[in-house]
């Protein structure tokens, strides 16, 4: 996985995948339209790739520029991601 | 072939008590002047034994660490669950730092496909117990520490009675269930936790409960379990061994800072009061990334956490070892059930078919890496991922089905033990590939583990 995404053109914001949400995705990075927030964000994701709500969203965490967010409770919205902001999709990796 | 087993046992066995005995040499060398007095009749003024001063000096001159931290090294007693990938690097930077009591749990016993990443262990002691496997090889690295070898798997029963007689806890495990139990069980015996994990190419390190009781736990950090059908272990996705390696060191690193630090003993002198909670960093390495570590900084603990939020709401000890089902709770990974028996075929009975030379397709769905090492002769690779990636009706097929088939030819599909081949059978299903029954539509019932069960006892299956 590619933990370094290019910066993100403007207008946009860019979203790193790790371990499990990198296999499910395919992807390492992508870049997505700002402003979005992070409930828009998940709603947007599953959209794109069918599933991934319950097999990733569900369980992972969230940073936003290297700082942990909270994920919003259905119904809620959440944090606003910004233009040029680098979002995190961290999912627990168990094994060892 | 038994008895080729017994002599292996039997080696293993001997070569172990060889190790243990060069071991108790050693340590009589080492200890034979300083037992409380010199050589030359004067009792030992030092506060470290006269071999310490040999043995650890190298790590006692660094900046900050001084005679004060390997005091400190010395009186700890550090619990490692696991004596795997992460165990066994942990534990050997551990036992040479000089951890006074080194704790190991671990149930499984030593398989050769465990050598290339667990470097505690060694071929000639494949089958034996991995803690007494790992103690053994400890023992030769150092000799003047006490180890203690839990031959069993920690549990909501024996939790308890094996953490509380530790100071500091690494988790060293390989699976959801044990995750949750160990911070649990830290936060309710007041033990900071170190934990850390691997897959593939990826790792995570994070310093929990640490001061216990301020510090998030690991339910704070990840409330929910990852569903069970996306837990894969190591022996079906695979690890690289320095990364997991990686891992494993950086947690003895972080032990070893915070025992130096006394954080561990500062708790139990102050009950927590006035203690501060630092930074709390989640690491992620990512072996193959431009930018292989990062940090992202973590919140505090977790408003309302069911372990730790210390309110009466919050588990005690006695529903851990009483109720906790933490298999349950992580969720019991049930065989796809996605296809009726009769569009299911036997491995037997694709053999038929296969020798029979009929027009039809066999697509093995497997990822690439595991259809390299060996397949069934014609069939093509198609990893699942290309399935549930697949955006629906309407859209191209090519990409699962390849081109140059007759479009009533029958479609087998296998896999490795025949649970994503249902799964892809259905997409084919769902996308009308099977024009309502009239083409054959179907998965080979137990994969490629049943084919080398029943047809091809060669195969190098993993």
């Amino acid at each position: 996985m590619t933990s370094s995404a290019p910066k993100s053109p403007p207008g946009h914001f860019s979203l790193l995948y790790f371990a499990s949400a990198s296999s499910f995705t395919g992807k390492d990075y992508e870049s997505l339209s700002a402003p979005i927030s992070i409930g828009k964000l998940f709603s947007e994701l599953e959209s794109r790739y069918p599933g991934m709500q319950a097999k990733i969203l569900d369980s992972c965490l969230v940073t936003v520029n290297l700082d942990y967010v909270d994920i919003p409770t259905e119904g809620e919205e959440g944090l606003v991601i910004q233009e040029g902001d680098e979002v995190a999709i961290i999912p627990p990796v168990s094994s060892g | 072939m038994d008895k080729i087993e017994h002599l292996r046992k039997e080696i293993a066995q001997r070569e172990a008590e060889l190790a243990d005995l060069r071991a108790r040499l050693a340590a009589e060398e080492e200890l034979r002047c300083t037992a409380g007095e010199t050589q030359n009749g004067e009792e030992w003024k030092w506060p470290l034994d006269e071999h310490d001063y040999q043995r650890y000096s190298r790590q006692m001159i660094v900046p900050n660490f001084g005679l004060q931290g390997q005091l400190h090294v010395k009186q700890a007693k550090v619990l490692l669950v696991g004596a795997g990938g992460l165990g066994c690097p942990a534990a050997a930077y551990l036992a040479g730092a000089g951890v006074g009591t080194l704790g190991l749990v671990d149930g499984d016993a030593v398989e050769v496909s465990n050598l290339h990443r667990q470097v505690a262990h060694s071929t000639g002691r494949v089958g034996m117990m991995k803690v007494d496997s790992a103690v053994a090889y400890l023992k030769g690295l150092n000799p003047t520490i006490t180890y203690n070898a839990h031959a069993t798997h920690l549990t909501p029963l024996n939790a308890e009675e094996i953490v509380s007689q530790y100071d500091l806890v690494l988790d060293c495990t390989d699976h959801p269930t044990s995750r949750y139990l160990i911070s649990d069980i830290c936060v309710l015996l007041s033990k900071p936790l170190i934990s850390a994990s691997a897959f593939q190419t990826s790792g995570q390190l994070i310093v929990l409960n640490n001061p216990p009781g301020k510090g998030p736990c690991y339910r704070c950090v990840f409330p929910k379990p990852p569903p069970p059908e996306s837990v894969v272990g190591c022996g079906e996705g695979g690890i690289i061994g320095p990364v997991v390696g990686t891992m494993g060191v950086l947690q003895a690193l972080e032990a070893i800072k915070l025992i130096v630090r006394g954080d561990h003993l500062k708790w139990s002198e102050t009950n927590g009061q006035g203690e501060e909670v630092k930074q709390v960093g989640l690491l992620l390495f990512s072996a193959m990334g431009d930018v292989p570590f990062r940090t992202v900084r973590m919140r505090g603990k977790k408003k309302g956490c069911f372990a730790c939020s210390g309110d009466g709401t919050a588990l005690t000890l006695n529903e851990l070892k009483t109720s906790m089902d933490y298999v349950q709770f992580c969720g019991v990974n049930q065989p796809v059930k996605l296809l009726q028996p009769e569009e299911r075929i036997s491995v037997a009975e694709y053999e038929r078919i296969s020798q029979q030379h009929k027009n039809h397709l066999l697509l093995d769905v497997r990822e690439k890496e595991h259809f390299g090492v060996c397949n069934i002769k014609g069939s093509i690779n198609v990893p699942i991922s290309r399935f549930t990636a697949h955006r629906g009706q309407g859209s191209d097929l090519s990409d699962l089905i390849p081109g140059d088939v007759a479009p009533d030819a029958p479609i087998y599909i296998v896999c490795r033990v025949g649970n994503d081949s249902q799964i892809a059978a259905k997409k084919l299903k769902d996308l009308g590939v099977d024009r309502n029954g009239e083409r054959f539509v179907g998965d080979i019932f137990g994969g490629l583990k049943a084919w080398k069960e029943t047809i091809d006892p060669s195969l190098p299956f993993i």
